[in-house]
């Protein structure tokens, strides 16, 4: 996400072929015709809003909140109200919402089983923590350890990505006894002390003492040396390991597909490769599935499973809840003994309310077969994509799977240079058109498509 | 089990209570045993999972160093306002309030009205995009800081935001030694262990550069109430044990973890002018005390007379929401600006909405001076107990944060560990 990128208006005939083909992301069916789609059909509405206005709202943020908070589009969108792949602002306005909150909101806004859970608990126990015993967490771990494969058993529940992945970390270093991590170049894994060492995006990184952590190439398909040779990356690590570290590490942390990064999906054959010489030099293998899990990829529940790796921790947030505000690490019994040495606690973590609504959420997914439906819809979305591609000299690259997709977008595709104020132009085009979508990427010119999985072919 | 000991015997906190709690301790007798104050509430029928069967996937299922109370744990169904009840309906008095953190009452029906309204119109878009939630409620809790301290960052944990507090106060001082007491406890992430200084809490990782200066506590402290003397040996780590410039220092105005402990009186002053000189920032952990709870005071910082630099808050301030806050000044902030500091659910519209009402219902419901009514009373209450059993060491705190210290001999104050138990 490019913070510094100004919002000037664009002029000259790239943009005006760009507006004419990318409205919805769908096709356009002749070159001359300007052809703006509309967004599907549904029935409902949303309930009126007298709430404070856009600009209202901007102005008590500048006041009262981080000055390092930022908005998308021109002009920041207020949006009030969501009914699954539907967003509404404050005039009633409705979007197509093909970010899910960052990839976040997998069921849909507000699904109804979800809310119910929601709201059930609520009425009954919001908050007790494990001091005393609760159906809600255990039904739950059960729940989800039971989507994991081989000995992932042992469940942690906390309050975030970034708490799930300061907890894999920590407990690698103490199953190992050492410190060293490898993580990617273009990674994102968090923004507390820990986590921002393994996150390799300067955006993310401030100027505080990181130590232990080593970063690899990254097996980038499109922009990577080595192209999608998975194998001779991994050689990296090999080199990492010998010359950077005693010659033993903690581990080693991945996404399966690079979230905050562009959607960029690891080459093939790396995963395979990396874990084994990470595994030789005694580390501990750790999935960030925060984004890619729960079905998004469409072919499998996990994104390491695409890989044909199995983890030694997997860590979890953003879908497991559908938005509510909770994380999962997810472990071996062998590994999760190491917590024992001490005492680990989080107070909320693992509350009632949030568990119950992480176990309707297993429902639902599995109930509306959404991992299929990510699939299916995903796969159609980008092949029109990959067409759209053919026609535009702008997109350099279609990537990801299911309903985790990327586009980047270049000024010149032998170069790759990022398109990186053509981007915000077709943004903000996008959403006068009822689309909202998201921007990643370190240059900040990748489209970032992560629906909600109830996502339909209409949509796409 | 040593672990759940440790706890036992080092805190008991009391919950909001309109009633008149009386104590009873093993060894300790009285003539008959209270009841409960009358509640005109049933609970619904619990047809769910018994504790047995809860414990057993516990054990399979969350890993072996989740640990619980009582000999017999207890499964909890249902709260009601200061009450939980278990499987079987039986109701009890929570003097607990999961760990200080139900403020307003178990399912209060404001708090309630406003997480469920809000679920049901938008769980979590992100702050990319505008909701007023998050800005009314930054506004309101911002109004009830003194001084600078205006600018609101949400989180989702006390562990999350003593993280940014900690970011915070090393990128504006551009120093990196940071100054915690012993026996405190901040946070159960890899750096925030750092500043925590509780053995049971500290996995033997690298921590970074923290100096943990000897604890103000006037009952066990080897100064007792002197604050002067305390503050000598801030001066001596910083003198000695750093370069001469720190990024800060952070402690709970009175130590929720480390048993309800008040800082020796007159303290705080001293301490964050020595800080302040050494180029260092001052924050004040309110997870526990914040919000009322000490009732003298809103914040417990208040209670010390001083202002910091940067307040972190969490568990009161949601009633039992995963929410977490920091607050600081414009010139801090701006610092953090230089990045990009994002946090995905924080500030999400029902946390928000969520927290705001907690913050109307405090006031509505005058909380504080109920704190400070109901827990004076307590605490006489608990000191005329401690006249007549030798077992009671010490009772201390404030308002509705009140601690009790039990030791089989008060002269070595050996700790009364099974006792407790």
């Amino acid at each position: 996400m490019q913070r510094f990128a100004t919002r000037r208006g664009i002029c000259g005939t790239g943009v005006q072929r760009w507006r004419r083909c990318l409205s919805q992301l769908a096709q356009k069916t002749e070159e001359n015709e300007v052809y703006v789609p509309k967004i599907p059909s549904f029935d409902y509405s949303p309930p009126a809003y007298k709430g404070p206005t856009a600009e209202e709202i901007l102005r008590k943020r500048k006041d009262c909140l981080s000055p390092s908070m930022f908005t998308f589009y021109k002009k920041p969108l207020n949006v009030v109200h969501g009914k699954m792949q539907y967003l509404f602002d404050e005039n009633g306005r409705r979007y197509l919402d093909a970010f899910g909150g960052i990839a976040t909101v997998c069921c849909g806004h507000c699904h109804p089983d979800v809310v119910k859970a929601i709201v059930d608990q609520t009425n009954q126990l919001q908050h007790s923590t494990i001091l005393y015993l609760n159906h809600a967490i255990t039904d739950f771990a059960d729940a989800l350890a039971s989507k994991l494969p081989g000995d992932l058993k042992v469940v942690f529940f906390t309050n975030s990505g970034t708490e799930a992945n300061e907890l894999a970390m920590m407990m690698a270093r103490l199953y190992t006894g050492c410190h060293d991590i490898i993580s990617l170049r273009n990674a994102y894994h968090g923004n507390a002390a820990g986590t921002m060492g393994a996150t390799a995006q300067s955006n993310w990184k401030f100027n505080v003492v990181q130590s232990g952590v080593h970063h690899a190439v990254n097996p980038d398909p499109y922009r990577g040396i080595f192209g999608s040779d998975g194998e001779k990356y991994a050689k990296d690590i090999e080199d990492l390991i010998q010359f950077g570290t005693s010659g033993h590490v903690a581990g080693f942390i991945s996404e399966a597909i690079q979230g905050v990064g562009g959607i960029v999906e690891l080459a093939a054959g790396y995963l395979p490769a990396a874990y084994s010489s990470v595994k030789k030099a005694g580390g501990l293998c750790i999935s960030d599935e925060v984004q890619a899990g729960f079905g998004r990829t469409g072919s499998h529940f996990w994104g390491f499973e695409s890989h044909g790796v199995v983890p030694d921790i997997v860590t979890m947030a953003k879908g497991i809840g559908n938005g509510i505000p909770l994380g999962a690490v997810v472990t071996t019994p062998k590994i999760a003994e190491v917590l024992t040495r001490r005492s680990y606690f989080n107070t909320f973590g693992g509350n009632p309310v949030c568990t119950a609504a992480g176990l309707a959420v297993l429902k639902v997914i599995k109930r509306e077969k959404l991992q299929e439906n990510a699939h299916v819809v995903g796969s159609y979305l980008k092949d029109r994509l990959c067409a759209l591609k053919d026609k535009h000299e702008i997109i350099g690259d279609v990537r990801g799977s299911g309903m985790m997709l990327g586009v980047e977008l270049v000024t010149d595709r032998h170069l790759k240079t990022p398109a990186k104020t053509e981007i915000l132009h077709v943004m903000d085009q996008m959403k006068d058109m009822g689309v909202l979508i998201g921007k990643g990427g370190f240059f900040g010119n990748v489209f970032r498509i992560t629906p909600p999985l109830c996502f339909t072919k209409d949509d796409a | 089990m040593a672990t759940q000991r440790n706890l036992l015997s080092r805190s008991l906190q009391a919950a909001k209570s309109r009633c008149r709690y009386h104590q009873s301790l093993r060894g300790i007798s009285s003539a008959s045993a209270p009841e409960l104050p009358p509640f005109g509430y049933e609970p619904k029928p619990y047809n769910g999972p018994l504790a047995d069967q809860v414990l057993e996937k516990r054990k399979k299922y969350l890993g072996p160093s989740l640990f619980h109370y009582y000999q017999k744990p207890l499964n909890i169904v249902e709260g009601k306002m200061q009450y939980l009840f278990d499987e079987s309906g039986k109701r009890y008095l929570d003097a607990f309030a999961g760990i200080v953190t139900v403020s307003c009452g178990h399912c209060h029906p404001d708090v309630l009205g406003a997480i469920v309204e809000q679920s049901k119109l938008l769980q979590h878009a992100t702050t990319i995009y505008l909701h007023h939630t998050i800005a009314d409620f930054a506004e309101e809790l911002a109004s009830k800081m003194p001084g600078n301290l205006k600018v609101v960052y949400f989180v989702n944990s006390g562990t999350e935001a003593n993280e940014l507090a900690m970011l915070m106060a090393r990128l504006y001082s551009g120093n990196l030694g940071m100054l915690a007491l012993r026996n405190a406890y901040h946070g159960g992430s890899a750096s925030t262990i750092g500043l925590t200084a509780l053995n049971t809490w500290k996995y033997p990782i690298p921590q970074g550069e923290i100096h943990h200066v000897v604890n103000p506590n006037p009952y066990r402290g080897v100064f007792g109430s002197d604050a002067n003397q305390y503050a000598e040996d801030v001066k001596d780590h910083v003198d000695h044990g750093t370069s001469g410039q720190v990024a800060g220092f952070i402690a709970e105005t009175i130590q929720g973890v480390g048993g309800a402990v008040e800082l020796a009186p007159g303290y705080l002053k001293l301490v964050y002018d020595i800080v302040r000189k050494a180029g260092g920032v001052c924050i004040a952990d309110e997870v526990q005390t914040g919000f009322g709870r000490t009732g003298s005071h809103y914040w417990g910082f208040e209670t010390q007379g001083v202002t910091p630099d940067i307040v972190t808050m969490a568990k009161g301030i949601g009633n039992g929401l995963p929410l977490g806050a920091v607050v600081t000044t414009p010139a801090i902030a701006n610092v953090m600006a230089q990045k990009i500091q994002f946090n995905t659910f924080g500030g999400n519209p029902v946390c928000s909405a969520g927290g705001l009402a907690v913050l109307k219902v405090l006031d509505k419901e005058q909380r504080q001076k109920h704190c400070a009514d109901v827990g004076s009373h307590l605490i006489q209450r608990l000191r005329d107990l401690q006249q007549r059993h030798d077992l009671i060491g010490d009772v201390r705190g404030r308002g509705l944060m009140v601690g009790i210290e039990l030791v089989t001999d008060r002269k070595e104050k050996t700790p009364a560990k099974a006792e407790t138990a």
